[in-house]
């Protein structure tokens, strides 16, 4: 048993996510240890400087978008972030992305998923039951389906954008290798004709398919996830306006 | 018959064209009665682009699936 433990087979998408994570801990390590030995009354500067500047961002973003009411999802969000938005740049070093495997964005469209109903859990209670069959029991079956809408739409635009730069990618190295061997094969031999034209044009390709798709998913995930989760706290402005109003109209 | 499957699916990204188009029309209507949200506007019209282009992600992805796994 030990010995299939330790032949354990996992994909190449799973050992890059592996070093990310990997990257992820030694920074935040790096980052506390710094804070530690910190005088909070001189200004930080380089890596702390940065760190503190995205605590305090995504805990304006998470305070704007869910409330006051809930509190300490910065730290939530801007550890999704921060992985995939790394994760979505590791294809930048040549490794596989993590992202073009289905497990890591279902697993990241988990993690939200969970956020959500278990957050609409905590402030509706036992109400939380009746959403199922709102507006009358009939409606249970489409409501159990609707549950998900969520989680695909989720997972599968990460792992979409992700896997279609991947093949575009692909199909540009593969016909730019052929172009430069028709042009150059002639004039250099042993089958390295194909590496002159590719340089010189993939890296604005990366540019959009993997810095700028990583930087737009990224702000689309969080952002929705972070909607997602403030919709299903009750508002509690909401209420007692309606709350007014009613007692106005009464009053007249 | 894969790449039949492939072509019919790829016409998902007829639509999503389409409104990524009405997206950037309002947008720059916005900007050129008010320049002064020029900024906002321009980060929320690419967060919008991004979010209707979805829709074509779907049917890309519909569509490679159907070339190299079907």
């Amino acid at each position: 048993m030990f010995d299939d433990f330790l032949k354990l087979e996992l994909s190449g998408e799973v050992i890059s996510s592996l070093i990310v994570m990997g990257i992820i801990i030694i920074l935040a390590i790096i980052v506390g240890i710094m804070a530690r030995f910190q005088d909070p009354l001189k200004k930080p500067k380089g890596l702390l400087f940065l760190a503190e500047l995205g605590v305090d961002f995504f805990d304006n973003f998470t305070k704007g978008m869910i409330g006051t009411k809930l509190s300490g999802f910065g730290g939530f969000i801007m550890a999704i972030a921060v992985y995939l938005f790394l994760s979505f740049i590791f294809g930048l070093t040549g490794l596989p992305s993590p992202m073009t495997n289905m497990a890591v964005p279902l697993s990241l469209g988990l993690l939200a998923f969970f956020g959500i109903h278990l957050v609409s859990l905590r402030f509706t209670k036992a109400k939380y039951f009746k959403r199922y069959i709102q507006p009358f029991p009939v409606f249970l079956p489409i409501n159990m389906l609707s549950m998900w809408a969520p989680l695909l739409s989720l997972t599968l635009r990460l792992f979409g954008n992700a896997l279609s730069g991947y093949v575009l990618m692909n199909i540009v190295y593969f016909a730019l290798e052929n172009l430069s061997e028709m042009i150059f094969g002639g004039l250099v031999s042993g089958g390295w004709g194909g590496i002159f034209i590719a340089p010189l044009i993939a890296p604005i390709l990366h540019l959009y398919f993997d810095l700028f798709s990583a930087f737009i998913q990224t702000t689309i995930f969080i952002s929705l996830t972070t909607i997602f989760i403030g919709q299903e706290i009750p508002d509690e402005d909401d209420a007692l306006s309606s709350n007014i109003q009613l007692s106005r109209e009464g009053g007249k | 018959m894969n790449i039949l499957a492939a072509a019919i699916a790829i016409w998902g990204v007829i639509p999503s064209g389409a409104g990524e188009a009405w997206v950037c029309v309002h947008a720059i209507d916005g900007i050129s009665r008010n320049p002064e949200a020029a900024n906002t506007l321009r980060n929320n019209m690419i967060l919008a682009c991004a979010l209707v282009e979805t829709t074509a992600i779907y049917s890309l992805l519909v569509s490679i699936l159907c070339i190299f796994l079907g």
